[in-house]
């Protein structure tokens, strides 16, 4: 079970709140028959609150540290402000769910908060992606879109750039 | 075989014929057909007046006197080109489609696949080499519904950010571990009843044995990750040893019931 699921999109940080509903269903089940409809969706979770990136150069810096599973002082201040507090040295009440287990142990880290990444919060999150810009209501589709093709930009153009020598880095 | 290159005109003016070249709708909506000497596949260029690698390119005045101008898509080239000229049944990419492109390489035949999409669609394309990958980023800049990612598609995370809920997945990743790369990208960002078309290479798979094997095993490899594989080809003549495998993800279950 968890209480929250961080999600992070091209616009910014958002955090979503799980709303208490019956356990009749096992939890996956429930979440995966739910997503594609909306109305349906909402009932089971909730938008708590959306962070903007404040310039492009801070959304790349972002994006960096979330591919490599780091937690950025922006996410910090953003869960630091929206979740409930952890006392110091202790472990959270409530579980976050995160998309990869690398930040989730960078905020347990950081912030004592419980990280959880599983088949659920990979359901949740497939629903809050495809219903993302109608939870955040000040960002349209197109607002969106234009987020993801800048930074689509600026972060591989930062990633072609640091390769100095030319050479393909393939794994084989 | 190569036949239709320069043919005594020269230049890039090879296919450009004026008025003698008719260009037809193809039955997959934003694919075209050239009828001129030789048939050709194309696309309505987005940016009329240039060409991305070299293509041919062809202008015709609509019978409303507007003009529009279509870039060849070569089959020998592309893989999705040699799938609808080898008549697969469906391809799933058509105007306003959010595609996820596995592999996109320079960039070539992405740029077709923008064409089609068109300006209410995107395309996420995908590709690790930093080499090819500048290339992307150059055709990415001229056309705007082409999101470039360099980055692995091994691992879907890093760029979680950058794609949403796509409708369509096509991978020409060329890896032994292709239908995990695959599925992984597909748990995260297609939707559910989204479908996927990807193309196998048997020699990068397994190149001790038959192709046959090699293809069979991989759709055996899909339908145990909540794909259902409909529609296999081979894209002979086009290239060797390559089928393009096409299906739905988590179709759902009452109708295909």
């Amino acid at each position: 079970m968890v209480d929250y699921v961080l999600f992070e999109s091209a616009a910014g940080y958002a955090l979503f709140e799980r709303i208490e509903h019956d356990e009749i269903a096992s939890q996956l089940d429930q979440v995966q028959e739910a997503v594609a409809d909306f109305a349906r969706f909402a009932k089971l979770i909730k938008l708590k609150a959306f962070v903007p990136f404040l310039s492009a150069e801070n959304a790349l810096e972002n994006i960096n540290d979330v591919s490599e599973g780091i937690m950025s002082n922006h996410l910090k201040t953003f869960l630091e402000m929206n979740l409930p507090k952890v006392k110091e040295g202790k472990k959270s009440s409530f579980k976050l769910g995160v998309l990869h287990p690398v930040i989730g142990s960078s905020i347990q880290e950081n912030l004592g908060i419980t990280c959880v990444s599983n088949e659920t919060v990979n359901e949740l999150a497939r629903g809050i992606r495809l219903h993302f810009n109608i939870f955040v209501k000040d960002l349209s589709e197109n607002d969106l879109g234009q987020a993801q093709l800048g930074l689509g930009h600026s972060y591989s153009r930062c990633k072609v750039k640091f390769n100095v020598n030319r050479v393909d880095n393939m794994i084989i | 075989r190569g036949g239709g290159r320069g043919g005594g005109r020269g230049g890039a003016g090879g296919m450009k014929g004026g008025a003698k070249v008719k260009v037809e709708t193809h039955r997959f909506p934003g694919f075209f057909i050239a009828r001129g000497k030789e048939d050709a596949l194309c696309s309505l260029n987005s940016t009329p007046g240039e060409a991305v690698y070299g293509e041919k390119r062809i202008s015709v005045e609509n019978p409303d006197g507007q003009k529009a101008e279509y870039r060849v898509w070569n089959p020998f080239r592309s893989k999705i080109a040699a799938a609808v000229l080898g008549g697969v049944k469906d391809i799933w990419i058509q105007p306003g489609s959010k595609v996820l492109y596995l592999g996109a390489a320079s960039g070539t035949t992405v740029s077709h696949v923008s064409d089609v999409v068109g300006p209410e669609g995107k395309v996420y394309a995908v590709e690790f080499s930093h080499r090819v990958g500048r290339d992307l980023i150059n055709v990415a800049k001229k056309r705007t519904n082409i999101v470039p990612i360099i980055e692995d598609a091994r691992y879907p995370h890093k760029y979680r950010m950058l794609v949403p809920m796509v409708d369509v997945v096509f991978a020409d990743v060329a890896q032994p571990d292709q239908a995990r790369i695959v599925a992984m990208n597909s748990h995260q960002f297609l939707k559910a009843g989204g479908h996927f078309v990807i193309s196998i290479k048997a020699n990068c798979i397994d190149s001790t044995a038959e192709p046959s094997a090699v293809f069979a095993r991989e759709v055996k490899k899909l339908q145990e990750e909540k794909f259902k594989p409909k529609e296999q080809i081979t894209l002979e003549p086009y290239e060797r040893d390559h089928a393009v495998v096409v299906g739905a993800y988590r179709a759902s279950k009452k109708k295909s019931e």
